[in-house]
């Protein structure tokens, strides 16, 4: 057997990628140090205009400018009786900007705060992640967890933001956050048909604002969790250089595209105005704009690398490789459960948007029934009730509530729940056993399935009380009815239901054959797989000189 | 001088320890041991997927007795190790020729 620990891992692939990379990265840079700022301290940020009562009317009445409008009349009257009154009460004007202001702050920490809160969760994935794989594995199943945070990152910072955001005041300014008006161009693309976003390259010019920042990572954040969700269907075989190109990947290009789409203002958001698709493609957190992304992404990276070696017998029967430290896995589920608190009702970016309240408790009670169906059901089918599918379930049912999570109620939320812990359970199975793809973790059901549904289940269940005005569409009146929200296919909008079904269906689409064809050149030209001596061995040591538990002294033995 | 090595269950261990105390034996070594005997272990189950577990563990006792004390040791340990099921353990026993503490280099004569 070789001496892994003197071996040094070979350089050249890796090093011209890495010299390609910091080409990119200078040519970028200079002209992006040279653009104008925008607010970068946040001075002129929160004033009269964000001044809003509890039913969003705003304090300052704008004066209407379309002469066309029936109601032009009101509107002018309106307006000119604000005017009068704020001639005579300049105090009362003088506090609306300060209202205006504490609004905005009170956003600003709201949504930084929960922002931090996701990213606890890439201590819950890490936690999870390692402790499902084989003991010789769990260095670098941690060293895997803790690049894709820093790797990821980088890449967000150079283009991600950019393509994703970069025109996110065209079609959907967060108004809780100041309404972040200074990224504002399509780079593919334009009006309600973006491709892709195209300022705030290295976040400089006006990607260096204050309120653009919050925004900025608070979807980081999100990306990384897209970022960490293939490291459970990767691991245990894939090579560190061949690991930190996904992570490039999804941080610059998988993750931010699809996000465009869908929260950046671009073309499937639009859908409602444009085509009549009720409100557009919604993902209030990100069913299918993180999780699917994540996990169809990692099915496709799982199918290129195939199965660990002694996965299938030669008979093609599926082999039990059993979770080294459990305890690793039901704390990493609970971490994850907890920074969910931040990943959905954080979504709303402002904590003046009252719906936070159910939006916490549809998540807590989605986790739950996800969790007891996923036990329930496991203990059915094969008499014991396993621990770690039960924590799959509960992931499940997170990941199924997040698309409609401020859209239902809830027992929608427990129905969402109990059927993504089906959908886990059965998908688990149906990847090991019928499609043979090697999914350590779980990562493709869990994220990709339920990702998926969650984002259906929003047009199923939606139920017309949140979300008027959603994506520009029926501000005033929906359905016939004023106030109406987004509305699911048992409330009677048919459209809403189809929009979701195809957008979910392309989501999944999209992240599959985008990364299959990518990484099956990538493949080609450098294998992304280590050696078979390595993975037999352990990667831990091949990979990165060092075991997880040196003290435990079983340097042979650890090839459980 | 004789070698009793014991493997037996790792609940069992407090209860041999015990019984060997009582008649005066007071030094041993415990070692974590893995091991099978005729079943060759057991099936586990994990995420719907059975497997064997060859190797169980177990613990390996290890006391140093004097001839005249053998028979009484030995019984001690099988009594307070036996449950009566598949899986109890073994005790061997072999002859020892010398024995010395390393703290004094004395030779000791049990």
């Amino acid at each position: 057997m070789r001496d892994y620990y003197r071996t040094r891992v070979s350089r050249t692939g890796p090093f011209t990628a890495w010299a390609l990379l910091v080409v990119i990265f200078l040519c970028g840079l200079a002209p992006a140090l040279r653009a104008q700022q925008a607010d970068p301290a946040g001075i002129a940020l929160g004033d009269k205009s964000n001044a809003v009562d509890a039913g969003g009317t705003p304090f300052v009445v704008p004066e209407p400018t379309d002469k066309a409008d029936p109601d032009y009349a009101t509107k002018k009257k309106a307006f000119d009786d604000y005017q009068a009154q704020a001639a005579k009460e300049p105090l009362a004007v003088k506090l609306a900007d300060t209202v205006g202001h504490v609004r905005i702050a009170t956003n600003f920490g709201w949504t930084l705060n929960t922002g931090y809160l996701v990213l606890f969760m890439q201590a819950g994935f890490a936690l999870l992640t390692c402790g499902l794989v084989r003991k010789k594995n769990a260095a670098h199943l941690m060293m895997l967890n803790f690049a894709a945070y820093v790797f990821a990152f980088l890449a967000y910072y150079v283009c991600g933001y950019a393509f994703q955001f970069g025109a996110v005041a065209i079609n959907a300014a967060p108004a809780g956050l100041g309404g972040t008006p200074t990224l504002n161009s399509f780079l593919i693309g334009s009006g309600q048909w973006g491709f892709l976003g195209g300022k705030g390259f290295f976040l400089s010019g006006p990607g260096y604002d204050a309120g653009s920042n919050v925004l900025t990572l608070f979807q980081v954040v999100f990306m990384e969790t897209a970022g960490y969700i293939i490291v459970g269907s990767i691991c245990e075989r894939i090579n560190f250089w061949g690991f930190l190109l996904c992570e490039l990947f999804v941080g610059a290009l998988l993750y931010p595209i699809f996000g465009c789409w869908v929260w950046g203002g671009g073309w499937m958001s639009q859908l409602g105005s444009t085509m009549g698709m009720g409100h557009g493609y919604v993902d209030f957190a990100g069913s299918s704009v993180v999780h699917a992304v994540g996990g169809f992404c990692a099915m496709a990276l799982a199918v290129v690398l195939g199965p660990r070696l002694g996965k299938y017998d030669a008979n093609g029967k599926p082999r039990a490789f059993p979770a080294h430290n459990i305890v690793f896995v039901v704390t990493g589920t609970f971490i994850l459960l907890f920074g969910w608190m931040g990943f959905n009702p954080g979504s709303t970016l402002a904590a003046t948007d009252f719906r936070i309240g159910v939006v916490a408790i549809n998540t807590n009670l989605a986790a739950v029934a996800g969790a007891a169906t996923a036990i329930v059901l496991w203990y059915f089918m094969f008499g014991k009730p396993d621990i770690s599918m039960g924590c799959n379930g509960m992931l499940a049912g997170l990941v199924a509530i997040t698309a409609p999570c401020a859209f239902v109620g809830p027992n929608a939320s427990v129905i969402i729940g109990v059927i993504a812990g089906v959908i886990v359970c059965l998908g688990v199975l149906f990847n090991e056993r019928v499609l043979k793809v090697d999914d350590p973790c779980g990562a493709v059901s869990v994220h990709g399935y339920c990702g998926w549904f969650g984002a259906v289940a929003l047009g199923i269940f939606a139920d017309g009380t949140y979300g008027a005005g959603w994506n520009g569409v029926g501000a005033t009146t929906y359905l016939g009815k004023a106030g109406q929200g987004v509305t699911g296919l048992l409330r009677g909008d048919t459209s809403q239901f189809l929009m979701q079904l195809g957008g979910a269906t392309l989501c999944a689409v999209y992240a599959f054959a985008f990364t299959f064809v990518v990484f099956k050149i990538v493949n080609a030209i450098r294998p992304l797989r280590v050696s078979k001596e390595a993975e037999l061995e352990g990667l831990d040591v091949p990979e990165f000189g060092m075991l997880a538990y040196p003290e435990s002294g079983d340097e042979v033995s650890a090839a459980v | 001088m004789k070698l009793i090595k014991s493997i037996i269950r790792p609940n069992k261990v407090d209860e041999v320890k015990d019984a060997l105390d009582k008649i005066g034996i007071a030094g041993m070594t415990v070692t974590e041991v893995r091991g099978h005997g005729k079943q060759k272990g057991h099936t586990a189950i994990y995420r719907g997927k059975e497997y064997n577990i060859g190797l169980l563990p177990k613990m390996q006792i290890e006391v140093v007795v004097a001839d005249s004390l053998l028979d009484q040791a030995v019984t001690a340990i099988v009594i307070a190790a036996k449950t009566g099921e598949i899986g109890d353990g073994r005790v061997f026993v072999t002859p020892v020729e010398r024995s010395y503490k390393i703290r004094t280099g004395e030779r000791e004569a049990i």
